[in-house]
């Protein structure tokens, strides 16, 4: 693996030395336009050729990252995830997404990084979600069009393992986006009512889910694990939400690829793992036949 | 000003807001209680499935441990289920009793190895389980009710109308431990 990582470092190194150059060309370029300005444009003769090379190298990254998904990390998922399937250029499908019933319609989407498979016999599937919200600003100068991004992070699908009636969401900061009745429901933890807001259309049900354990469970997850948190446990399914406005399994560009960045990815694994076993989802006493 | 519009707004300032506020902390008192009732009647629901699976249980048991069915004749006397008429204090004696008979259980399936790999007794076993969390989440839905309403009763100025409407503090359903001890099993 090592090898193999410095490898990609190597490639990476030019790639983002071609960056570099192609910027400091454009850079150099607008400098002498201005210091020139008096002799006409001739200071913009550096520019095209800057930002193409600026450009081909931005495009190079994106392809060496996906190289990288590719050769690298699809062997370390497919050793980690019991039928792991890794599909970068895909992802979940918005029917998968608007399922969670904790996002609001987008206007404007994005998915990749599809991962499914099974830990300790719990099957799963997940994928980076960018959902976006159309604005429109009306200027003096005309109408502006822009969109702004209100989740980017992981969803998760996860099989779970109480059967219970009604639906139930947990959610941190945030309401449920359904036409389902959902109540706001206290439970006995001032803690865990001040991180989570919880929505039922069962209080029974609410109650039965939520034990004690799985309550603390929730908040050392919510603890480890940075952004806004959300859960949906919807008929056999619990759904999971991390707004961390992060793009997972993504290589950085001038940020050196060794062992220790390379953990970070892993740690995106343990994530499911955590999931796993914290909630107990690979437990299955509780799911009747 | 109009004296007379004067008049009206002391009417409705001293008497209109106090009575509107009267009535509405009265509602959510009764709504209140309406929903300790209704988390009630999920514990009954919840003691009378567990009582059916432990009976279940219980038989299944017998038929190994041929000398300890004297001692589950505490369940049988059950066996007509679960009174309606029975009081708070009463149905957590009878969840402590269920309680003790489940604990003799568990050490009859210590004493009694092939019972644990009986797939009927397994199911069971997992059907008390799930049967046990139902009764937990219904006991704990009863007593986030029971909180929130003696948490009004008790609290200035909401306390005067739950006063006037004789409205007293609730009682939170715990297990009582201590009633375990009618039951006896000894192994």
């Amino acid at each position: 693996m090592n090898d193999e990582l410095i490898r990609f470092q190597q490639e990476k190194k030019s790639i983002e030395k071609q960056v570099i150059i192609g910027s400091a060309l454009s850079l150099l370029s607008v400098i002498l336009f201005i210091a020139l300005i008096n002799y006409g444009p001739w200071g913009l003769i550096l520019l095209v050729p800057g930002v193409i090379y600026m450009a081909l190298g931005a495009s190079k990254f994106k392809k060496l990252s996906n190289k990288f998904k590719h050769e690298v990390l699809a062997e370390v998922i497919t050793k980690f995830v019991d039928e792991g399937v890794f599909e970068p250029s895909r992802g979940l499908s918005l029917n998968t997404v608007y399922a969670t019933e904790f996002l609001k319609r987008a206007d404007r989407y994005h998915v990749e990084d599809y991962l499914s498979g099974k830990i300790d016999g719990v099957d799963f599937v997940s994928s980076d979600v960018k959902l976006e919200e159309r604005h429109v600003e009306h200027t003096k100068n005309g109408t502006r069009t822009y969109y702004v991004a209100y989740f980017l992070g992981r969803i998760f699908e996860f099989e779970f393992n109480k059967k219970f009636d009604g639906y139930l969401q947990v959610l941190e900061g945030a309401r449920p986006h359904s036409k389902r009745k959902y109540k706001k429901v206290k439970l006995e933890s001032i803690d865990f009512n001040k991180k989570f807001k919880t929505y039922t259309t069962n209080e029974h049900s609410a109650f039965y889910v939520l034990t004690p354990h799985l309550m603390e469970s929730l908040m050392a997850f919510e603890k480890n694990n940075k952004g806004k948190i959300y859960f949906s446990f919807i008929d056999t399914k619990l759904y999971l939400g991390i707004n961390n406005f992060k793009d997972t399994f993504e290589l950085k560009m001038f940020r050196e690829l060794n062992e220790s960045s390379f953990e970070e990815f892993k740690r995106e694994l343990y994530v499911i793992k955590d999931v796993v076993t914290e909630l107990k989802l690979n437990n299955n006493i509780f799911k009747k036949e | 000003m109009d004296p007379i519009f004067v008049v009206i707004i002391i009417v409705v300032v001293l008497i209109v807001f106090p009575l509107l506020w009267y009535i509405g902390v009265m509602n959510s008192l009764r709504q209140m209680e309406v929903k300790i009732n209704e988390a009630e009647s999920g514990i009954d629901v919840a003691l009378t499935k567990r009582f059916d699976v432990l009976t279940k249980i219980v038989n299944t048991v017998k038929g190994y441990a041929k000398h300890e069915a004297e001692t589950f004749e505490n369940v049988t006397k059950w066996r007509a289920g679960l009174p309606k008429t029975l009081s708070l204090q009463e149905k957590q004696e009878f969840m402590g009793k269920m309680d003790a008979v489940q604990s003799g259980i568990n050490i009859a399936v210590e004493a009694y190895p092939e019972l644990k790999a009986e797939k009927l007794f397994s199911n069971l076993q997992a059907s008390i389980s799930d049967v046990e969390e139902h009764l937990q989440a219904a006991r704990r839905l009863y007593n986030s009710n029971v909180s929130r309403i003696n948490t009004v009763i008790v609290t200035f100025p909401r306390s005067i109308v739950a006063g006037m409407i004789h409205m007293e503090k609730k009682e939170f359903f715990e297990a009582d431990t201590s009633k375990r001890e009618d039951v006896e099993i000894s192994f």
